[in-house]
């Protein structure tokens, strides 16, 4: 069978994802190019909500478009994002848990919850049962809230609308005050209605499938979560706390808040076509500027190895009758 | 003669208010498509043809698969190599098996966007993005003077798409494909060497022409031309609504459940 490998995961970072433990993970990203040397901060910047006093759009946005991307960990671990399972030293030197509420850093899972969750961790390196595999693993789309702490991304503006492209994945945020889709549509990225409060942009999100789970260590919400996003960015347009509180009565005992910071990249960094955090190539033209372009992003094969022959996108046989 | 001037006068304001009218009447066909503030036509929206285009692009009765269709290529016969068309017959011969769409392949440029889902069109001076309903992919057509890269060695799925302004026209140049795409259900298809030229024209503030001109010397013995109408959809608060497609053999694995709801398959099939 040919090995279908296109854009967006591409065998360097399938060969670099495939079989390693989280710790090495590390290593190889701050060994190559652009592929997260950011990630090791181990602090979250504060941004306070307020004014926006930056550059704006035409309708009156903020201005935000652009590439940005996660500054402290991948999906390894939520809690523990410089961690997972096999770090060292003290916990102090390593970025705090994207649990910024409660302040033990721990998701208010109920008991059957933490048990699922300790269940999937268990299972991660040698899964034997479908449910034991990571979806990243099989092209799936990131969600929310993994997708902020996967790859690096774009955000795009129009009149009622942001758009994020994510790898893999896209969500399109209404900022037009439509209604939701009726609750029984459930979605990998959700359903997000949106509204700009100076500096912040809160988003409401609900009809969430959840089935993206939120990493390596099987962190999850249900298809009945409702999470409200700020993203509260920096008035020198060069960072952005996501912040989002989660409720979900099915899966944990009270709301919780998660955490994660985020820089910018511009044609000020190095474009890394396979990289993790800027992952764009200088585009063709005859001007003096330097232009970053974003590329086409289909997954294909993923992390084959995790999941024992997972794939995305089937090879063989059809999958519908439509 | 006071009294009279002002009928002439006011004959000829007449004609004078009458030829501006009709001059706005004339201009008001162009002026009435949505434009962006830098004066290009706005193509943002939610579009679909209504085209039996997806089932076979060439005029075809009714059968099993597929509705009647008087097919959307100029001419109404692509124009295969005599060594492409033995594949074009196998393809057609399996289509129930073999289309990449059941398999919930990225459908393509430019199946895509005839393919009976709805897209949303996000427009920029500096590029339009394309969102399908069908796989949530993304397209990025580029409108700000840059070129193909020149490399072409990277098999997208829906091409590098280069654009520009012909008048009213956005003109886009697509080229560097991935080969495992087909055209349509019936099996048309087409190889890495495919070149694309599209064309998209507004009719009207709510319509779009869309043409596309496929030229491809491995598989075509000469370039031919498709066209589609594509309408706006206007139903109240009407969105996309993601269709990954390809994550339908495992969705049902995820997310954990209560222990009173563990049968997922179950619950799925009651709801």
């Amino acid at each position: 069978m040919r090995l279908v490998i296109r854009n967006t995961i591409h065998a360097t970072m399938a060969s670099i994802l495939a079989g390693l433990l989280p710790t090495v993970i590390h290593a190889q990203q701050a060994a190559s190019p652009g592929s997260g040397l950011s990630r090791r901060e181990t602090t979250v910047p504060v941004i306070a909500r307020g004014e926006w006093t930056g550059p704006r759009l035409a309708d009156g946005q903020p201005d935000v478009s652009g590439h940005w991307s996660n500054t402290i960990g991948n999906h390894n671990s939520f809690e523990d994002p410089q961690g997972g399972g096999r770090a060292t030293g003290p916990r102090q030197a390593r970025a705090p848990s994207r649990v910024s509420d409660p302040a033990d850093g721990r998701i208010p899972y109920q008991p059957w919850a933490r048990a699922a969750q300790h269940a999937f961790a268990a299972n991660f390196n040698n899964p034997t049962e479908p449910w034991q595999i990571e979806p990243l693993a099989r092209c799936a789309p990131g969600g929310v809230p993994k997708s902020f702490y996967w790859h690096g991304y774009e955000i795009r503006q129009y009149p009622g609308y942001v758009l994020l492209l994510f790898t893999p994945g896209t969500r399109i945020i209404h900022l037009d005050g439509k209604p939701h889709l009726p609750e029984n549509v459930k979605l990998w990225n959700a359903d997000s209605r949106g509204r700009w409060e100076g500096n912040t942009l809160i988003v409401d999100v609900r009809n969430n499938n959840s089935k993206a789970l939120f990493g390596r260590e099987g962190d999850f919400a249900s298809e009945n979560v409702h999470i409200e996003e700020r993203y509260i960015f920096s008035n020198d347009g060069k960072r952005y706390n996501y912040v989002a509180t989660f409720t979900d009565p099915t899966v944990y005992t009270r709301p919780w808040t998660a955490t994660i910071p985020a820089r910018r990249y511009t044609e000020a960094d190095e474009a890394v076509r396979h990289g993790w955090d800027y992952e764009t190539q200088p585009a063709n033209h005859d001007g003096p500027e330097l232009i970053h372009e974003r590329e086409e992003r289909i997954c294909v094969e993923n992390n084959g190895p995790f999941g024992g022959g997972a794939v995305g996108v089937p090879l063989d046989g059809p999958i519908i009758s439509r | 003669m006071s009294t009279y001037f002002p009928r002439p006068r006011t004959a000829l304001r007449a004609v004078v208010t009458l030829t501006a009218l009709l001059a706005a009447g004339i201009s008001s066909a162009s002026d009435a498509i949505p434009r962006l503030a830098n004066g290009k036509p706005d193509f943002s929206g939610i579009w679909q043809t209504t085209s039996a285009a997806d089932y076979d692009l060439e005029p075809h009765a009714g059968r099993v698969d597929a509705p009647s269709g008087a097919g959307v290529v100029e001419g109404h016969y692509i124009p295969y190599l005599p060594e492409a068309i033995a594949k074009r017959r196998e393809n057609f011969e399996n289509r129930l098996t073999k289309d990449p769409r059941l398999k919930c392949w990225t459908l393509g440029t430019p199946r895509g966007i005839y393919y009976p889902a709805p897209f949303q069109i996000f427009q920029r001076p500096r590029d339009l993005t394309i969102v399908f309903q069908f796989g949530h992919s993304v397209r990025t057509i580029h409108t700000n003077n840059t070129r193909h890269q020149d490399e072409r060695d990277r098999g997208y799925w829906l091409g590098d798409s280069r654009g520009h302004w012909e008048g009213d026209t956005l003109v886009v140049d697509v080229v560097d494909f991935y080969d495992e795409v087909w055209l349509d259900r019936s099996g048309n298809y087409h190889s890495t060497d495919l070149h694309v030229v599209e064309r998209w024209t507004f009719l009207d503030a709510n319509t779009i022409e869309y043409r596309a001109t496929l030229e491809d010397p491995q598989v075509y013995s000469r370039p031919w031309t498709l066209s589609v109408i594509l309408h706006r959809h206007r139903e109240k608060n009407f969105q996309l609504v993601e269709d990954y497609c390809f994550t339908l053999p495992y969705e049902e694995h995820y997310p954990p459940r209560p222990p009173q709801q563990q049968a997922p398959v179950a619950s799925r099939e009651a709801r």
